[in-house]
């Protein structure tokens, strides 16, 4: 186990470089200055050009990424051509505001989820299944967006229960800020899981071990629990592991359409702006959280199922 | 030559000509409204773009100005209301003693935060030469500037002089970006050698001061208590709330998360039609000119037949129609009316004439063999608008392709610094900001700017030598002339194709007084409750 572990560390490492190297080429194939965007039309040529080599920009490409990574390794991920703020204040003012969202977006989508598919396996083909089935279909097939969209108009223009933007001020304005964010990134998982769950039992249900606890004469309650279920949500813990990818770029859209602060809000601003700094360090961070949630997920698995550790 | 000022207006008194104001209030707003927006005396206001800069001398946009309105004084600002207007801030007497010499005196007892003591003269001096002296992107702005000369006798008085009469002085240097003063003390203290500061201001002078920035969420400033001037804060609190979106902004305001907001013209109809509870909808116009443009050096619109052709295909309120929803009126030039040198018609007619574009294009041998291309940013306005293009220039036999562009691109598309894909630019749909002088907008044509900011590559030595001398011609109808023969130049080109200058309808609470430019710019110092 140790040794896997290591292994996937090391392995996690060399994507998070492969990962920030491509998007680092992406975005020096792509047509725009940072120095033109920084010093705006005013400028002469002349400072346009001093600042760029100020920038770093005028070294070949290979330089500026050794540079990268050798300051990385200092911790200093480099500043805000903008503002001169460390990129590294500036990652770590918004992840938080990620972070809980989609955080919260896939626990509660779990938490309703997971129940609910298990209680349609149970009672498979009651009028509770199939309207879980219905509803689970329609909204994974609703983009987060439009979900945002329609949760905003809903809840905070025609009802006025809810703020519209925004991330509020203090634990409780914040929790309140989470509700409709939260909702609209979530709910379509709320649909995934409780189908992955419902499929994965129903096979679950079928297997010996299952056939054996029963003729033991253990409680149809205690099978569903301890030995269903347990086996039943490990494919929700992998697409869960698999999915924060999928939660990043559902939170892009979400944070833009509630002006929200956020990872995604600062990489859409930073690439528009050609803001190199911010975009690799949002990148990185980024793109380690997913492969750290991969990871997790992996060992997750492996902690609830033996035959994973065996096969370790 | 010698004038003495208090309030002096910039413009003519037409600039509002063709605007309607419209009022409109209904209903009463819900109790989650009242409790989320103007909580007692804090104003939520919406900006297209969070900040990004605070030092004056260094300015970046027209965002961190409206902050630094609140936060510095000048010595003299914008006077809210329907015609361009200034009016003393920090100075007492402001005089334009000749054509090189604008003399001033401060007003006692103006108190920069910190401990940093009085304002003077010298952090006058200060302030406008760090500017020069450090070489700043804005320095333009200052134009001719020479020096300031301090007054020996008077520690409030001193004299600007320039190298020679630039006009623009008193409507874009004074009461604008690079005319706020800091303290020298405090500047030096902060940075050793008078250099940009950044986004943290060492001393605060304004009837505001910024008590936290939370970047992508808010700017909150508050009052400041070691304020001594004039002018009495409307508000404990003004948070300025960035939105990528204006019809993000929109909604915000209708769930009640803010007490002002600019319309997008898409919306202004509906917001007529149906108004927000307790809203009044105000509109003005706009200073941005939008046009499309053509690369002169481009081997297919070399043919001046070819480009007076696509002039006057074009069809401008067709796109008016199409791409604002008709709430916005063609344009005749660069300068919006109620400004020095606005022109009073084009000389392709809005319509344009389809007759005249055949006849051209017959003169140019026929439609180009290609599809010509045209570029635009990539949000619905301009892409409408290109595709309009697209659809009237198919009328006589052009046929055209839409190349949509992210910002980043988009906004180094004809920089020759960026390689060459100056050269395969053609057509343009492009929109550029102003501010309330002629020379804002003309600047960015001459020849000094073919391959920078002048992506068409119109290069006239007349048009050039005008705008040199407009920069100094004191006389207003003789300067308007010059830059009507400069738009003239430019449309007789056959490079530019004039749109329109937009419009900027706000939505506020009626329970809020704003203050705003005549093109709706809003001058947070000046909002009050209502």
């Amino acid at each position: 186990m140790a040794i896997y572990a290591i292994q996937r560390f090391f392995l996690s490492v060399l994507i998070v470089i492969i990962a920030v190297t491509l998007l680092n080429v992406m975005l020096h194939l792509v047509p725009g200055d940072p120095a033109v965007m920084v010093l705006g039309p005013r400028a002469t040529p002349e400072l346009i050009e001093q600042t760029r080599v100020a920038m770093g920009l005028d070294r070949p490409f290979v330089l500026q990424m050794m540079t990268f990574f050798g300051n990385l390794l200092r911790g200093d991920m480099g500043v805000d051509v903008f503002t001169g703020r460390s990129v590294t204040t500036i990652v770590m003012e918004a992840l938080p505001y990620t972070l809980a969202l989609i955080t919260v977006s896939i626990f509660w989508a779990a938490a309703i989820g997971i129940p609910l598919g298990a209680y349609s396996s149970i009672r498979r083909n009651s009028w509770i299944d199939r309207i879980t089935g219905i509803l689970s279909v329609g909204t994974i097939s609703i983009p987060s967006f439009v979900m945002a969209l329609y949760g905003v108009l809903i809840f905070a223009v025609w009802l006025n229960w809810l703020p519209a933007i925004g991330a509020g001020e203090g634990w409780g304005d914040q929790v309140i800020h989470l509700i409709l964010p939260a909702f609209a990134v979530g709910v379509s998982w709320v649909g995934y899981i409780s189908r992955i769950v419902r499929a994965s039992m129903l096979e679950v249900m079928g297997e010996n071990h299952v056939r054996m606890a029963r003729a033991f004469g253990l409680s149809e309650a205690r099978i569903t629990r301890a030995y269903v279920l347990r086996i039943a949500v490990l494919p929700a813990v992998t697409l869960i592991g698999a999915g924060v990818a999928h939660l990043f770029s559902a939170a892009v859209f979400v944070e833009v359409i509630f002006a929200r602060p956020g990872i995604g809000a600062l990489i859409v601003s930073a690439v528009n702006e050609r803001n190199y700094p911010i975009v690799l360090g949002a990148v990185l961070i980024t793109t380690a959280i997913i492969v750290l949630a991969t990871l997790i997920s992996d060992l997750v698995i492996a902690w609830l199922d033996p035959r994973q550790r065996e096969g370790i | 030559m010698s004038k003495t000022i208090h309030t002096i207006t910039l413009g003519r008194r037409g600039f509002l000509q063709g605007a309607a104001a419209t009022g409109l209030a209904a209903g009463t707003m819900p109790l989650a409204s009242a409790i989320w927006a103007q909580s007692g005396t804090t104003l939520r206001a919406f900006s297209y773009a969070d900040i990004d800069k605070l030092d004056p001398g260094f300015y970046q946009n027209g965002y961190n100005v409206d902050v630094m309105n609140c936060i510095y004084t000048k010595l003299a600002r914008y006077k809210p209301g329907r015609e361009w207007e200034i009016e003393l801030e920090a100075a007492e007497e402001l005089e334009q003693v000749d054509d090189t010499h604008i003399r001033f005196k401060l007003k006692p007892g103006i108190m920069f935060s910190g401990g940093y003591g009085e304002m003077t003269a010298e952090d006058v001096k200060f302030s406008f030469e760090r500017v020069l002296e450090h070489d700043s992107p804005v320095k333009g702005d200052w134009g001719p500037l020479q020096s300031v000369e301090l007054d020996e006798e008077d520690k409030y008085a001193g004299t600007i002089v320039l190298e020679k009469p630039f006009q623009p002085l008193w409507t874009i240097t004074i009461p604008y970006g690079v005319g706020h003063i800091v303290s020298k003390k405090a500047v030096m203290e902060a940075t050793g050698d008078g250099s940009d500061f950044g986004m943290e201001p060492p001393a605060f002078s304004g009837p505001y001061m910024l008590e936290e920035w939370k970047p992508n969420q808010y700017v909150k400033m508050v009052r400041n208590p070691d304020y001594s001037g004039d002018v009495q804060p409307g508000y404990d609190e003004i948070r300025i709330i960035p939105m990528d979106d204006e019809k993000v902004a929109e909604r915000a305001y209708e769930a009640g998360d803010l007490d002002y907001t600019a319309l997008t013209l898409s919306s202004l109809a509906n917001y007529k039609a149906n108004p927000p509870a307790n809203t009044m909808i105000e509109e003005y116009p706009s200073l941005y000119y939008v046009w499309v443009g053509m690369n002169l050096e481009n081997e297919t619109l070399k043919d001046e037949n070819l480009r007076k052709a696509i002039q006057y295909a074009i069809n401008v309120p067709q796109i008016m129609d199409a791409a604002y929803f008709g709430e916005a009126a063609p344009s005749t030039g660069l300068i919006a009316p109620g400004l020095t040198g606005h022109r009073a018609q084009s000389i392709v007619p809005p319509e344009g004439n389809l007759d005249k574009a055949r006849e051209y294009l017959e003169k140019a041998g026929g439609a180009p063999s290609q599809p010509i291309t045209i570029d635009a940013l990539n949000a619905t306005t301009w892409k409408t608008i290109a595709e309009v293009i697209q659809a009237q220039l198919g009328q006589i036999g052009i046929q055209v392709q839409v190349n949509v562009q992210d910002s980043g691109s988009f906004w180094t598309l004809g920089m020759e610094s960026e390689g060459d894909r100056w050269k395969n630019m053609q057509l343009i749909v492009n929109r550029f900001s102003m501010l309330p002088d002629p020379f804002y907008a003309t600047s960015w044509f001459t020849t000094e700017q073919v391959g920078i900011w002048n992506w068409e590559r119109f290069s006239n030595p007349e048009f050039d030598k005008l705008h040199e001398a407009a920069l100094s011609e004191a006389d207003t109808e003789k300067r308007s002339d010059m830059y009507r023969q400069m738009q003239d130049l430019m449309e007789e080109s056959g490079a530019y194709r004039f749109l329109t200058h937009e419009g900027s309808p706000v939505m506020f609470r009626d329970d809020v007084q704003p203050a705003l430019r005549p093109d709706a710019r809003p001058l947070y110092l000046g909002f009050k409750p209502a």
